[in-house]
């Protein structure tokens, strides 16, 4: 214990030599830290970023709705783009099967999608149109924050109406409520009897820009091209009660096709079966290896900012060699100057990596609010780059500080 | 105490200087017991020079032996002689060599440090040397802040701050007027009445009357080795 204190009371001394050196080459010590604070603040930012776009992503998973399975008439192509000719087909009366066969299924929910051009007097839009039943809604968290969503009578009637997002709103109808309104959809008039509830965006991707029709209505007089067949849809979302029927629903979906597509034994399936949970991991890897390359990049700058350390170390003990050989006729050991180099390129890393810190936590809210993008910093991201900071001063500080300890003390105290 | 502070046997210091090997020391063989005195003489590059580098570890003889209060220095590695130089060897140079921008004060702890003394009690007796010292007023003053004979009696005191059993002094003098040069011989001299062993490079003549034994050096070797015949007392004068 005497000892432990001993040896911390000897650092604190290293800690106040390094201080006044540092204080003697004020300006240079300032340029040297800069180094390491942009080193710092670069790869701090790279974490907030790469940690926002997690955070992004997830958010985008649990916008699509949770344990919910995605089937869609296209093969698994692996790597490659799927070929137009193994297209396969999807119906309504699939949708119908699934829910009736598969265990686990609490709703299912066939739609057709297509691009819309939207007209009101003085204005258009551009949009995508969801035709979809009121399953949608429970199966996709989706609910009309205004007026109201889809009902069976919607579909069954094939009614000339449509929930739209607030994005399509804001365009058509910027100053006034869109609900009750005409609109024309494809030159079809149809009446807005509600407003989506907003979902955001995710990287880029407007979640509020659509528009959603029944699923009939869409078939029947908005679609440019016709399907091959009366009820075909372009994908079928089924929703599940929990987590575990979907792991095992997603299988049986599969067999179900198979069977009723009669995919001969051998065969790849003619359409794909994702799960949420699916897209959750590969998504969660794309941002996993976007992150780490941000960082790559950033810890290059770090690196600079580490030779720019060992450089001014090098010139320090070159200039100091004279109070080296001093402090060696004084009784100092070998480790002793070591060790006061070594706190000494410690001490100013760690002040780099506190401003470098400090900057970049004030930039991550800056760009919080300018670019509405999360970059969340962590207590354990702030405690890694002191950390790695201090690191950095030893290593790069090492080689100096050797050389400085291993002058032989006369040649030292003889220099000029 | 019949063991000499200071014992060398052949002692040799060879250089190789373009190729060419020159025996700065060149087989001495002295002693000097406590409390003595000792001037070391000689023109430069007589080897005086060298020879006190070795007696103060700064610098490793090539051959020969240096015993120092009874411990061969050969056998010691880098922090054993680091420690030697603490504990045992008090310097003070020409230049006298304090760290700039640091305090009298602070430059007297500088050994203490080493010696791993606690903060507090650094300050204590780094500021009882300095007030020994008739510096009592000048403990926050900076080196540029002091005067030659100041700075040199900061130095003296950083040198004794270890109570070490010898003081090596390489030409303390040297930067110094002669009233001052005086003064400062007369803190050597009654440090040396005091008890503590003096050994004092210098190529001043006068100088030396002030030491009670003067050892001469040319060409790497001793040519003279006799006590100061009229000694000078700086009290007296």
């Amino acid at each position: 214990m005497k000892d432990l204190l001993a040896s911390l009371a000897g650092w604190g001394v290293n800690v106040a030599i390094a201080l006044t050196a540092l204080r003697t080459n004020l300006m240079r010590s300032i340029l040297t830290t800069l180094g390491v604070m942009i080193g710092v603040f670069s790869v701090i930012l790279a974490v907030a970023v790469g940690n926002g776009a997690q955070v992004s992503v997830s958010q985008q998973i649990a916008t699509l709705g949770s344990n919910m399975a995605i089937v869609v008439p296209q093969p698994d192509s692996g790597s490659g783009p799927p070929r137009s000719t193994d297209r396969g087909r999807l119906t309504e009366r699939d949708g119908d099967a699934i829910l009736r066969e598969v265990s686990g299924v609490s709703a299912v929910a066939p739609q057709i999608r297509s691009s819309v051009q939207i007209v009101t007097p003085g204005r258009s839009a551009t949009t995508q149109a969801t035709g979809a039943t009121p399953a949608y809604g429970a199966v996709s968290n989706i609910t009309a924050s205004e007026g109201r969503f889809l009902t069976q009578s919607d579909v069954g009637s094939a009614a000339r109406v449509a929930v739209i997002g607030e994005t399509v709103a804001s365009k058509l109808f910027p100053e006034t409520s869109p609900v009750g309104e005409t609109i024309r959809i494809n030159r079809v008039p149809f009446t807005v009897i509600g407003l989506l509830e907003s979902k955001g965006s995710n990287l880029g991707n407007d979640n509020d820009d659509q528009i959603v029709v029944p699923i009939t209505t869409l078939r029947q007089r908005l679609l440019t091209t016709a399907t091959q067949g009366p009820d075909d849809v372009t994908l079928i979302l089924v929703g599940f009660e929990d987590e575990d029927s979907l792991l095992t629903g997603q299988k049986e979906i599969e067999r179900l096709l198979r069977d009723r597509y009669r995919v001969a034994k051998g065969k790849i399936n003619p359409f794909t079966v994702r799960t949420t949970t699916e897209i959750a991991e590969t998504t969660g890897e794309v941002t996993q290896i976007f992150q780490a390359v941000l960082v790559a990049i950033a810890s290059i700058s770090l690196l600079v900012g580490g030779i720019g350390i060992m450089n001014i170390m090098l010139v320090s003990v070159t200039e100091r060699t004279r109070e080296i050989g001093l402090r060696m006729a004084l009784g100092a050991k070998r480790s002793d100057i070591r060790n006061q180099f070594l706190v000494e390129a410690a001490v100013l890393c760690v002040i780099g990596g506190a401003i470098g810190l400090s900057l970049a936590i004030l930039a991550a809210s800056i760009f919080e609010r300018i670019a509405e993008f999360p970059a969340p910093i962590g207590f354990d991201t702030a405690i890694m780059a002191v950390a790695f900071s201090a690191i950095i001063g030893l290593v790069f500080g090492g080689y100096p500080a050797i050389r400085a300890s291993r002058l032989s003390p006369i040649e030292a105290l003889r220099s000029e | 105490m019949t063991t000499p502070l200071l014992e060398t046997h052949n002692l040799v210091k060879d250089y190789a200087i373009g190729g060419e090997i020159v025996h700065a020391v060149n087989n001495v063989s002295l002693s000097i017991s406590r409390g003595e005195f000792v001037a070391i003489m000689g023109a430069s590059g007589s080897g005086k020079s060298t020879f006190m580098n070795m007696i103060g570890c700064l610098d490793i003889p090539t051959s020969g032996t240096l015993l120092l209060d009874g411990i061969d220095t050969k056998s010691l590695d880098s922090d054993a002689l680091a420690e030697i130089r603490n504990r045992k060897i008090g310097f003070v140079f020409q230049q006298f060599n304090l760290l700039a921008r640091t305090s009298a004060l602070d430059n007297v702890a500088v050994p203490l440090i080493y010696a791993g003394v606690g903060y507090t009690e650094r300050r204590a007796r780094a500021q009882d040397r300095l007030e020994a010292m008739g510096l009592a007023n000048r403990l926050q003053n900076t080196p540029a802040k002091l005067s030659g004979g100041q700075q040199q009696r900061v130095a003296i005191a950083r040198a004794l701050v270890t109570d070490p059993l010898m003081l090596l002094a390489d030409e303390p003098t040297g930067a110094l007027d002669t009233q001052t040069s005086l003064d400062i011989m007369g803190i050597f001299q009654k440090l040396n009445d005091d008890g503590i062993t003096v050994v004092l490079v210098t190529h001043e003549p006068d100088i030396a009357e002030y030491a009670a034994r003067r050892i001469v050096f040319r060409d790497g070797q001793v040519i003279e080795d006799a006590g100061v015949k009229s000694r000078r007392r700086a009290s007296a004068e």
